[in-house]
């Protein structure tokens, strides 16, 4: 039986959608580069250093799909991506010891920072609880239960450069008056970074600690801002009677109509990758931005250069695609509005300007921007 | 050796197993002096020289053989260096892919009018280099016929601007003998990278056009019915805006449409002339998007079971050939059975134009081939079968398009391409002309 990746006629239309190819503008980063190199391992492979180059180029990938997306050939390449990961990890783990220390986070403190897992409700709970009142009794804990459960994810929950997004997030569960709670301490990484390394089982032990956390709470949904974190927990969370959703979906069932913010500045929207190319989620955004009268641009939906891991394996390339994608989609004067605190991370990081789209609604509810 | 002196190998040919460690180097140079660097490097050292475009070719000649080479890639020669839309030309880098040099020149109502179904990665010097073109080439003609002048650079290092009149060149001596053999666009138009490396271009644009298309399906009882019917198109000169046609396809990846069929576009209220000679059944605006998208994917998609693959491609009939297409597909069909290959999808360009060896244009179908790949065959097999087929077509009256396959290209193209880089230099991707060509080409495959 053929593999996914024999089905590849290499005719080329996925190199220049792919954000590698653009930065580096070399073959062997493109996919259509990899995937010939697949075709031909057997002529490759008993060189070792060679095997082990292309392990290493196996995470030079933003895991973007835009290379899925344009494919004519039904070659799942994002799949044929996580099984070579998976592989590559599993035949030369030594080769990949830059990340143990993310592995050994997750495994021992199930995040991504080697923080006390007691610290997840704490660095945004001191800065927020004035802001509103209340929010401590939001937090999980064992017995309590409300309606929506907000999973926030290891960026959100740990990241200062996220308090604004999350003032805003909180800000607007109280508008609309929504029964919440968030999982604080309880909740363990989503998963999704050992995914993304191709360790399905270390994955699946974080996720069974955060399905028995949601359905406890009987919570009929489970909301978060991270794409990332959705994946794992709408596909592989395995939960029962309670739907995910991203909080762009959430707000938009909420909010028939919003207030209109008062724009003062140029704006354009991001689509993140795992958002709209793998989850599918492209409307309720624009459905936001809509009611609340922002004029924006679309910018082009390519990736910013911080999934799949890159800037962890290969921050310099990881940088390189931001920078490019600045420049190109000529950044300067513009917020870049998205919905992903990964991405956020990625655009601060470059010193670009950005809003997540909560923030927008933050501040129209409030009556107009900061 | 690294990855990158691999992955360069990349490309949509059958020929794509190759001898790496004969590749010496890999450059993707940015600027005309990062080329010549390149090519003295290969010239000190005794390399060969291969020109590479976006890879989407079927000939293998961007592979380079199994010659000691360097390989040269266009894909980081994407500046736009020109527009001028009074005079109407581009000048640009020869990286450029159609659909980014029209990204840039739709918004000003301009056009580059050549549209290979793999415009988003073909790159303009590599579509010159195969003299490729579209479904339009009926309308707008192959790369020739939109290519204004190349810069390009010789093995030896000297530069040399070629354009419809003739040669220029700094070098008085090369260019007063080229200008004696009478070198123009032509030679470089399906050279395959034999002759240099192309740095530059000057493309000819034009307005967008604004007019009101009718789009139409025409079906047909046989392959007969539908070669006479763009026989007639071609006598006609009819204003074809859009000519393709689906001669066979999988069931697979049929979508419930019947072939032969003929999609068309053409100005609105030329059904009347039409209808004189096919039955015409008019296409709504998503019918029409819908065939096309069947029709550009045929390439790209695959049986349920196993894969699909492009073992020859280019069947060329026109005038005897066109009138009597069942008979000579019938014979083409059968051979390829007896071989074990099961016919997967014929389409192509009709009507189309493209040119002979001697540089004359013909006018009819270009039909593409895309078989079930075999179990167990081995490349020198195939390669065997494709000449047996190459046979066949010359018996039928079929020519292959010449430049879209080197081993069967005609003795014409070839004898001067030889004269010409007995002048200019014979250091470019020199396998092509190698009388060893096919066996190289069948240990690829």
């Amino acid at each position: 039986m053929s593999s996914s990746y024999d089905k590849c006629v290499r005719c080329g239309s996925c190199v220049k959608f792919c954000p590698l190819f653009d930065a580096v503008g070399e073959e062997q980063f493109s996919p259509r580069g990899k995937i010939y190199l697949l075709q031909i391992m057997d002529q490759i492979e008993d060189d070792p250093e060679l095997a082990k180059e292309f392990r290493q180029l196996l995470f030079q990938c933003t895991l973007c799909g835009r290379c899925s997306e344009v494919c004519s050939s039904d070659v799942d390449l994002l799949k044929v991506w996580h099984e070579q990961r998976a592989k590559a990890v599993e035949m030369a783990p030594e080769e990949f010891d830059y990340l143990d220390a993310l592995r050994n986070s997750l495994a021992n403190v199930a995040n991504i920072y080697g923080l006390d897992p007691e610290d997840r409700a704490i660095y945004w709970l001191d800065e927020l609880e004035d802001d509103i009142p209340g929010l401590g009794d939001r937090v999980y804990e064992k017995g309590k239960t409300a309606d929506t459960m907000v999973f926030l994810g290891c960026l959100m929950s740990f990241r200062g450069s996220q308090m604004d997004v999350l003032r805003s997030l909180f800000t607007m569960l109280e508008e609309v008056g929504e029964d919440y709670l968030v999982m604080g301490a309880e909740e363990n990484c989503c998963g999704h970074p050992l995914y993304l390394m191709g360790d399905e089982k270390g994955a699946a032990e974080l996720r069974q600690h955060n399905k028995s956390v949601i359905e406890d709470a009987q919570a009929k949904k489970v909301v978060t801002c991270c794409p990332g974190c959705l994946i794992q927990l709408r596909e592989y969370h395995n939960l029962e009677k309670v739907e995910a959703l991203h909080h762009t979906q959430f707000f938009d069932q909420k909010m028939a109509s919003t207030p209109i913010y008062e724009q003062t500045e140029e704006l354009a929207y991001h689509d993140p990758c795992e958002l709209h190319r793998i989850l599918g989620i492209k409307t309720e955004p624009r459905s936001l931005l809509k009611k609340l009268g922002v004029k924006y641009r679309e910018m082009e939906a390519s990736c910013c250069g911080g999934g799949g891991l890159l800037r962890m394996t290969d921050p310099g390339l990881s940088d390189i695609i931001i920078q490019a994608r600045a420049a190109k989609e000529k950044l300067k004067d513009t917020v870049v509005v998205t919905a992903c605190p990964s991405c956020r991370e990625q655009l601060l990081a470059s010193e670009n300007r950005t809003k997540d789209i909560v923030e927008l609604l933050a501040d129209a509810s409030k009556g107009g921007a900061e | 050796m690294k990855l990158r002196d691999i992955a360069i190998g990349a490309n949509a040919s059958m020929y794509y197993r190759m001898d790496f460690k004969k590749i010496r180097g890999v450059y993707y140079p940015k600027t005309e002096a990062d080329v010549l660097a390149a090519i003295a490097f290969a010239r000190e050292n005794g390399y060969d020289v291969t020109p590479k475009g976006g890879g989407s070719g079927l000939s293998g000649a961007c592979t380079g053989g199994d010659i000691d080479r360097i390989m040269m890639s266009s894909l980081q020669m994407t500046e736009m260096l020109a527009i001028s839309k009074d005079m109407g030309y581009v000048d640009v880098q020869p990286g450029l892919t159609p659909d980014e040099i029209n990204a840039v020149l739709e918004p000003m109502g301009m056009k580059l009018h050549v549209a290979p179904s793999s415009r988003d990665i073909a790159t303009v010097g590599g579509i010159l280099s195969t003299d490729g073109g579209g479904n339009d080439t009926w309308v707008n003609g192959t790369m020739r016929d939109n290519t204004i002048k190349v810069k390009m650079v010789t093995y030896d290092g000297r530069r040399l601007t070629v354009s419809h009149e003739g040669v220029k060149s700094d070098d008085s001596e090369l260019e007063a003998e080229l200008n004696n053999k009478g070198m123009t666009i032509n030679d470089i138009a399906s050279s395959h990278g034999t002759l240099g490396f192309i740095t530059e271009l000057k493309l000819f644009i034009r307005p967008l056009v604004n007019e009101t298309l009718a789009g139409s399906l025409v079906e047909f009882p046989d392959y007969d019915a539908l070669g006479q019917a763009v026989d007639e198109i071609i006598k006609r000169k009819s204003p074809i805006r859009y000519g393709e046609t689906i001669v066979t396809a999988h069931p697979d990846v049929r979508e419930g449409f019947n072939p032969p069929l003929l999609i068309l576009q053409y100005p609105e209220g030329y059904d009347s002339e039409l209808s004189e000679f096919v039955d015409v059944k008019k296409l709504d605006k998503e019918e029409l998007k819908r065939m096309k998208d069947v029709r550009l994917k045929l390439p790209k998609r695959n049986p349920k079971k196993g894969v699909q693959f492009a073992l020859f491609e280019g069947y060329g009939f026109h005038e005897e050939s066109l009138r009597k297409m069942q008979s000579a597909l019938d014979e083409i069909d059968a051979l390829l059975q007896s071989h074990d290959l099961v016919p997967f999808a014929k389409y192509g360009h009709a009507p189309s134009k493209w040119y002979l060896g001697d540089n004359t244009a013909a006018y009819g179908i270009i039909l593409h081939s895309r078989e079930i790949r075999p179990e167990g065959k081995t490349g020198t097999e195939l390669l065997q079968i494709l000449l047996d087929i190459v046979e066949r077509c010359e018996s039928l009256g079929v020519t292959p398009k010449p430049e879209h396959k080197w081993p069967f290209d005609d003795k014409t193209k070839s004898a001067r391409l030889s004269e010409l880089r007995k002048i200019i230099g014979q250091g470019f991707n020199s396998f092509i002309l190698d009388e060893t060509c096919n066996g190289v080409l069948s240990s690829m495959v």
